[in-house]
């Protein structure tokens, strides 16, 4: 459903006019019905509409990694992703990967004992993207795990503890693993 | 003069008490607040870098769908400025009048129902200006010149004819890149108004500052005004101020009478946060054939913005660095139309030590002395500008250890004599020094009737372990398990605190804590004096020490008891005590405050045909004192030394020299280390608690970073004989 707001402007070339659309995402397994500006991105909808403020935005350019979530179980940036093209789609974000018992997940639980974050800013994304390396059969050497974490920044440099972490998670039995 | 109590020196490394909210995206930054009925800002900038605004055009936002305000310098209502601090006057608030002076300036904020909405509608706001040549090159002779706008400038013995008469001299010219902070969480500020009280979340390293300053903007009572940042996106410096966007937003929230949020957007943390400026350093040095140093004349001049101040005394360590009868530093500032430059990590250092350290491998390499041994040699043994001792200083250790570590004996000293296939092999080595830093700080301890404690301050933990390292002081202080303690901060209405910067807050923030609790113990220990039912009657209250959550007087643990039974004889909830830091005062102490002290060693590899460099291997030995945590500090020392290769390698904020505009401003464009760019990296701590001050911390936020740009620059002349004086060093440099 398409609807037009704000259709009369006196400067119609200027005022692009809104255009609103009813978009049903499921994310961590729950549905959720929005009306949403169609400009909206999945990484914006996440945060300002779900309240789903663990995705992180760093860049809105998709260049930083922060916003990583896996849609369809594939790491995706939610920042260049409109929020309709994730309508009929699985969207996993940080809330959803720790265990039903509450407990955190392997790669979590391995970041925290490797110091695999400073600020923390970074750290949903670069777990998001970390469970999906074990999922891509990336977790061969550190410089497979090196190479394919590259598109997550650390400003604050916390690399060599993120390669340990995510090499000690995935010597545990990668995505299934329990520490 | 303060002694050094029994203590370890390398204290536990637990994880970090803030890692489950980290890890599983609880931890609430700054961006993810929000509250009902919040407006959305956005920022117009300048696309001029020097001249007037003759006329703003605003209609066409204003008349854009939800937009509910459009603020300019012809309806801004004028507001105060801040204080001026330790890092120089406040930035100038934000759209007071029509000049231009750099491009990005702001010069409108948009105000809108949702973010989508200001976005767009700042987008139709124009501006026709007065444009003027802006000056923008570092060594333009119109530009003003600021001659030693710290007053740090040094001078000791006659440098110029110490030089002259030396047996061998060195004259050589480096330059440093604009470098961006570029913190990963975009700096955000939601600002709510009732009535004339504000509370803001902020992305801040310095509530209290921020505090401070929004209530002299504002012309309100300190205690109207609170700031909240429990939790920072990183900041590397660029937190340090209260921006203009900052002002900006509590402004329009102010006017419209919303809760008013901004996000900055990535291109907009180029230029509205501060950025390293760039800079041009000259070096005279001048030794005997032996390699004593006998003159260091090191002068700089750096980059600043028209109106504002920027703390980069780039040369003054050189005064202390090393023991040299004759030194003269200098530093110089010109104003050109850019954005402002603030502290980025290291500040100073990061630019004079890689000039300092490059130069002295260039003496050592014509000397054909051991770059290590040239060190050596020259070790000042006590502060060579007051002939004080130090309050702390393993330098000699670092070398060593270092050394030792990284395997320093097997270098050939001749250059582009070590290779490995098509890599040319490269080691290199730097000293690293940061300078003493602190400001006053307070800390609350209490203990509750349930035994357990809780500190506060309003520190910021912008990453570097503040929340885990004062839980970890203040149990070892109270003898209570850290499961027992926590720690609060980033609440302006806490007790105040200095910034988190300048490697400073552990130890300010450290010994007001220690004083809390000393404090607090001490009034439960006059609470059980007079109490015929403790066990601690008749004992002197000063004389005591906390075990296992029993307080009891020193050495006799067997006649001690929980707080929690002198609070319930006394029908008390909890007790609460207040402590004070002060910087310590080096001519009371009798010693010279050392800071932190490191010895870097880099391998470096250079593709022989593309000129291609990777960073193979880096050993950090670091002096930092006691070391309260020794899983956080390496995970300073690493992320220092990753913001060093980048500094080195990768980093430079390219400005159009036409038009002032940031050409790379974006994180496509602007280089920052990858996770691929990084090896493993070696870090040892060395050395004792410092003398100084009662917990003996030093703080490594900086000294990480220091010392890597000159020991990657002096590996690549050892691997390829070409001496790069010029940073970053990319793979043009070596072709």
């Amino acid at each position: 459903m398409t609807r037009v707001t704000n259709a009369s402007r006196r400067d119609t070339d200027d005022l692009p006019a809104v255009i609103e659309r009813v978009v049903t995402l499921t994310v961590n397994g729950r549905p959720h019905t929005l009306r949403l500006d169609t400009r909206v991105t999945l990484l914006d909808a996440l945060r300002d509409r779900l309240g789903l403020t663990g995705t992180k935005k760093g860049c809105d350019q998709g260049a930083c990694g922060a916003c990583t979530v896996h849609l369809d179980g594939r790491r995706v940036l939610a920042c260049l992703t409109l929020a309709a093209q994730a309508e009929g789609r699985d969207v996993t974000t940080i809330e959803g990967v720790s265990g039903t018992d509450g407990h955190p997940h392997p790669v979590q639980q391995a970041f925290m004992e490797h110091d695999g974050f400073q600020c923390g800013f970074c750290t949903p994304g670069q777990i998001m993207s970390a469970m999906a390396l074990m999922a891509e059969g990336r977790t061969g050497s550190d410089e497979e795990i090196r190479e394919f974490m590259s598109g997550n920044l650390c400003r604050c440099g916390a690399y060599p503890n993120i390669v340990a972490a995510i090499r000690e998670a995935a010597a545990r039995g990668g995505h299934d693993a329990r520490l | 003069m303060s002694t050094v109590e029994s203590r370890t020196r390398i204290g536990a490394g637990v994880n970090r008490v803030d890692g489950p909210r980290k890890v599983t995206g609880t931890a609430p930054y700054p961006m993810d607040f929000s509250v009902p009925g919040q407006a959305y800002g956005a920022l117009v900038q300048s696309t001029v870098a020097a001249g007037r605004i003759v006329r703003m055009h605003t209609e066409a936002a204003e008349a854009a769908p939800g937009v509910i305000t459009v603020l300019t310098h012809e309806n801004a209502p004028k507001v105060g400025t801040g204080p001026t601090t330790v890092l120089g006057a406040a930035p100038p608030p934000p759209l007071r009048n029509d000049r231009i002076l750099h491009h990005g300036q702001h010069i409108a904020f948009v105000v809108a129902d949702t973010p989508e909405q200001a976005t767009a509608a700042a987008r139709l706001v124009r501006a026709d200006y007065e444009a003027t040549e802006p000056l923008l090159d570092l060594q333009d002779p119109r530009a003003e010149q600021l001659v030693d706008p710290w007053g740090m400038d040094t001078s000791r013995g006659d440098a110029a004819a110490a030089l002259k008469s030396a047996e061998v001299t060195l004259q050589a010219t480096y330059t440093t890149a604009d470098n961006t902070n570029n913190p990963l969480g975009l700096f955000a500020t939601l600002a709510a108004w009732e009535g004339d009280a504000l509370t803001v979340h902020d992305t801040s390293q310095w509530p209290s500052m921020v505090r401070t300053t929004l209530a002299m903007v504002f012309g309100i009572p300190e205690s109207s005004v609170r700031v909240l940042v429990p939790y920072v996106g990183g900041g590397f410096g660029a937190g340090l101020r209260v921006w203009p966007h900052v002002i900006l937003t509590a402004m329009a929230a102010r006017m419209i009478k919303r809760p008013v949020k901004l996000v900055l957007t990535r291109p907009q943390m180029f230029t509205s946060i501060g950025h390293r400026p760039s800079g041009v350093q000259w070096l005279g040095v001048g030794a005997t054939r032996d390699g004593e140093l006998v003159a260091l004349d090191h002068r700089s001049l750096s980059s600043l913005s028209m109106e504002d101040n920027d703390y980069e005394p780039f040369t003054w360590a050189s005064s202390f660095a090393y023991r040299c009868p004759d030194v003269i530093t200098q530093d110089r500032q010109a104003r050109l139309n850019i954005a402002v430059p603030t502290s980025m990590r290291a500040p100073a250092e990061a630019q004079g030590n890689f000039a300092l350290e490059s130069a002295l491998d260039e003496l050592a390499h014509q000397l054909r002395i051991d770059p290590v041994e040239l060190r050596l040699r020259n070790h000042a043994d006590v502060d060579p500008r007051n002939g004080l001792p130090w309050s702390g200083k393993a330098l000699r250790e670092c070398y060593e250890v270092g050394a030792q570590r990284f395997g320093w004996s097997d270098r050939n000293p001749e250059p582009r004599s070590m290779r490995d296939g098509n890599w040319l092999v490269g080691y290199g080595m730097a000293s690293a020094l940061f300078p003493y830093f602190a400001q006053p700080c307070a800390a609350q301890a209490t203990v509750r009737r349930d035994g357990s404690a809780l500190v506060r301050s309003a520190a910021a933990d912008i990453g570097t372990g503040t929340y885990t390292v004062m839980a970890q002081l203040a149990a070892e202080e109270l003898g209570l398990p850290l499961d027992q303690v926590r720690f609060d901060l980033g609440d302006s209405d806490m007790p105040h605190s200095m910034m988190a910067g300048g490697s400073g807050l552990t130890g300010a923030l450290g010994n007001a804590v220690h004083d809390a609790c000393r404090r607090l113990l001490r009034q439960f220990a006059e609470l059980a004096h007079d109490d015929a039912d403790s066990p601690l009657r008749g004992f002197p209250p000063d004389d005591m020490e906390c075990t296992d959550g029993r307080i009891h007087p020193t050495g006799r643990p067997d006649l001690g008891e929980p707080y929690a039974d002198i609070l319930a004889r006394h029908g008390l909830t909890e007790l609460t005590a207040n402590g004070n830091s002060t910087p310590p005062v080096p001519t009371e102490l009798g010693m010279s405050l050392s800071g932190a002290y490191g010895a870097k060693f880099v391998e470096v590899r250079v593709d022989a045909d593309l000129g291609l460099i990777r960073v193979a291997r880096v050993v950090s030995a670091i002096d930092g004192g006691r070391i309260l945590n020794e899983k956080t500090a390496r995970s300073q020392i690493i992320g220092g030394t990753v913001g060093g290769i980048g500094m080195t390698l990768l980093e430079d904020t390219a400005t159009d020299p036409r038009t002032g505009r940031i050409a790379n401003g974006t994180f496509a464009d602007y280089l920052v280390a990858v996770n691929s760019d990084i090896p493993d990296l070696d870090v040892v701590f060395v050395g004792e608690p410092d003398r100084g001050t009662a917990t003996g911390t030093k703080g490594v936020g900086e000294v990480g970073l220091v010392g890597i740009a000159a020991a990657i620059a002096n590996a690549v002349h050892h691997a390829t004989g070409k001496r790069i004086r010029d940073l970053p060093i990319t793979l043009d440099a070596l072709l």
